[in-house]
């Protein structure tokens, strides 16, 4: 069964002279489990279609499904709850919160998920340990290099228990040793935990992780395929 | 966790929230120290009308202040006083009798009030004794003698010793001239009262004027506070039914209007000041947000409600504005009970303030309501400038704020 269904999906900005039609007619399915990497070149839509699976953009036609529920038609505070509880967010640059410490910054999203304390303090130990900062808890942002903040926000987006985790180029500010590091935590987790990933790149060593690759050309699909665990 | 985010992004921009402090802690402090300068003012003028002019309370017969008619004297008056020391709340009662009269010397004359006093009970309603620049208050084996103001002596060209002669009208109509040696020369706050004012002993007045011993045109009330005067007005209104009883706010209107306008308005000036400031908060938090706008498009993709980044702008803008209002209430309050207990000269432009009926050294003071409705303004400021920004907050779009412009 899918955890999200994507159909008919089309995003035309209008605000600009000319419209764009940064996605033109998507459908897409991603299944529980997946590693997946959207590909493209700059402007193909990658942000645009992450934006609409995250329900941080209304779609201008089409549908977002998760799990059954259609987040195109949900608003305001329901649509952020929802966001909340289902789904994890890891951006290109970080975007941790710079006068949290870095336990504060994962405790956080369970704080706003109104968790007991105890079961929060327990799993952002674990996340930490698992990423391997559990020696930086108490530092706060800036004195982390990008690779380790950029741990902290995987650890972050992992915190609330989502049904998938978004992940808008998460490498580009990453130098080669970082982002191998990175990957190779991400893809531990969705191998031990089956944690879903969906993270756009167009770096070449990230690509060759991935176990499925969707390629946008001009907002639209070009290629959808599998890739068996080699490199 | 939201008070603790809201708390230290306060102090991201340590100069810009700094400056905005200061300028929210200086503003209140100026705002404070000038209303509790002003109020000190009012009040000691209020405290020397009292001790000098009204008292609390004053008995009369009715009329009798339309031009001090001494036909409208209480003939009983010391029996009236006995029965008014008695009364619950009376810290002290004396009884003058008052008329007009014309003060000559060799170089000049001046229409002038005459008080006939009883030195002794007059010193437990009034200050007179203390007002004194030189010489003495009524010496008791000296006779005819008289207190005069400051202006008056200068305008008779008297000294201490100098001989002045009253000119007055007897109970029967008849003019007698008697002459008063002048014994001291006081100074008020008042130049008026200090022009027109002169004391003499009530025994040696009421023979001159022909009248009985017990007789007085005004009985002088001081309560123990300013809080009975209203219940003890009541009390002796009831008991002297035939007799004008009457509060200093009544003798006194201008004093009392100007009490009750300072107060009102040393809350408008600091509310004024505060409402300036407000635009600076407004601006400050306007700015603090803008330069987060990637954060906060963060912040409500991950799942923060735009009702709790509401909140979380609210209170940084209430934590910046409290942050400046505590220093600027703590640096009166203490500036204010420093300056209450020294007092603060103006002797060097007394001139003017005297002719106005201020004192020349100003206690400034403030009371705790005042303080409170200080914190209560800062609040209501503080969410007003707050709203703009929060709303301002909560209108960005997640996508577009992500995208960083
Ligand atoms: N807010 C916007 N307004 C107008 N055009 C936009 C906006 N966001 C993206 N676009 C356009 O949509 C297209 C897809 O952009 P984007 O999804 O950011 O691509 P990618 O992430 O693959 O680089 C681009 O042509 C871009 O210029
Ligand atoms: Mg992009």
């Amino acid at each position: 069964m899918s955890v999200i269904q994507v159909n008919q999906l089309t995003k035309t900005y209008n605000e600009t002279m000319v419209p764009v039609t940064a996605l033109d007619h998507v459908n897409l399915s991603f299944a529980r489990g997946e590693f997946t990497a959207i590909v493209g070149p700059s402007g193909c839509g990658k942000t645009t279609l992450l934006n609409m699976l995250g329900g941080l953009d209304k779609p201008s036609a089409g549908h977002v499904m998760i799990e059954g529920q259609d987040i195109a038609v949900m608003e305001g505070g329901a649509l952020v709850d929802f966001r909340l509880h289902n789904i994890g967010f890891i951006f290109q640059s970080y975007n941790l919160i710079p006068v949290l410490t870095v336990k504060e910054n994962v405790e956080f999203i369970m704080d706003l998920q109104n968790k007991p304390r105890a079961e929060s303090d327990a799993r952002v130990s674990y996340l930490l340990d698992a990423m391997g900062i559990a020696d930086k808890i108490n530092l706060r942002p800036k004195y982390l290099s990008g690779g380790q903040q950029q741990r902290v926000a995987v650890a972050r987006a992992l915190a609330s228990k989502p049904k998938f985790i978004l992940a808008d180029e998460p490498t580009a500010n990453l130098d080669s040793k970082s982002t191998e590091t990175l990957l190779e935590l991400m893809a531990n987790l969705n191998e031990k935990e089956q944690v879903t990933f969906i993270f756009s790149t167009h770096d070449q060593r990230v690509i060759d992780k991935a176990h499925r690759i969707i390629v946008l050309e001009d907002g639209r699909v070009i290629s959808d395929t599998a890739q068996t665990k080699s490199a | 966790m939201l008070i603790q985010i809201a708390w230290r992004n306060v102090w991201r921009n340590r100069t810009r929230s700094l400056v905005i402090v200061a300028a929210i802690a200086l503003g209140l402090w100026a705002g404070i120290f000038s209303d509790a300068f002003m109020l000190g003012m009012t009040e000691q003028q209020v405290y020397n009308t009292i001790h000098t002019e009204t008292g609390h309370v004053q008995i009369n017969k009715p009329a009798f202040l339309v031009n001090h008619d001494l036909q409208l004297r209480m003939d009983n008056a010391d029996s009236v006083l006995v029965g008014v020391r008695k009364t619950p709340g009376v810290k002290a009662a004396a009884a003058r009798i008052q008329l007009m009269a014309m003060a000559s010397t060799a170089a000049n004359s001046a229409g002038i009030m005459v008080n006939g006093i009883d030195p002794d009970s007059q010193r437990s309603v009034s200050d007179l004794e203390k007002l004194l620049m030189e010489g003495a208050y009524f010496p008791s084996d000296r006779s005819n003698r008289i207190l005069i103001g400051k202006q008056l002596a200068e305008k008779l060209k008297v000294r201490l010793n100098s001989r002045i002669v009253l000119t007055l009208q007897t109970a029967a109509g008849d003019i007698t001239y008697s002459s008063f040696k002048v014994s001291g020369i006081f100074q008020s706050f008042d130049s008026e009262f200090d022009k027109q004012m002169v004391f003499v002993r009530k025994s040696e007045l009421q023979p001159l004027l022909q009248l009985p011993q017990e007789s007085a045109s005004v009985i002088t009330v001081l309560t123990n506070s300013l809080e009975d005067v209203d219940a003890v007005e009541q009390a002796l209104q009831r008991q002297l039914p035939n007799l004008q009883v009457q509060n200093w706010k009544k003798l006194s209107p201008m004093v009392e209007v100007t009490v009750s306008t300072i107060m009102q308005f040393s809350l408008v000036f600091v509310g004024i000041i505060l409402f300036a400031l407000a635009f600076g908060i407004v601006n400050v938090m306007l700015m603090s947000v803008l330069d987060r706008t990637r954060e906060i498009g963060m912040l409500m993709s991950i799942g923060m409600r735009p009702a709790r980044v509401f909140r979380m702008i609210l209170l940084e803008t209430i934590f910046l504005s409290f942050t400046g209002a505590i220093i600027g209430v703590s640096l009166s309050a203490v500036s204010v009970a420093y300056f209450g207990k020294t007092g603060i000269n103006l002797s060097s432009m007394s001139a003017g303030f005297n002719a106005v009926g201020f004192s020349s050294i100003v206690y400034p003071s403030l009371g705790l309501d005042f303080y409170a409705n200080i914190t209560l303004m800062v609040v209501v400021i503080a969410l007003l400038a707050g709203v703009f920004p929060a709303r301002r907050a909560i209108k960005m779009q997640p996508a577009d704020a992500l995208r960083g412009e």
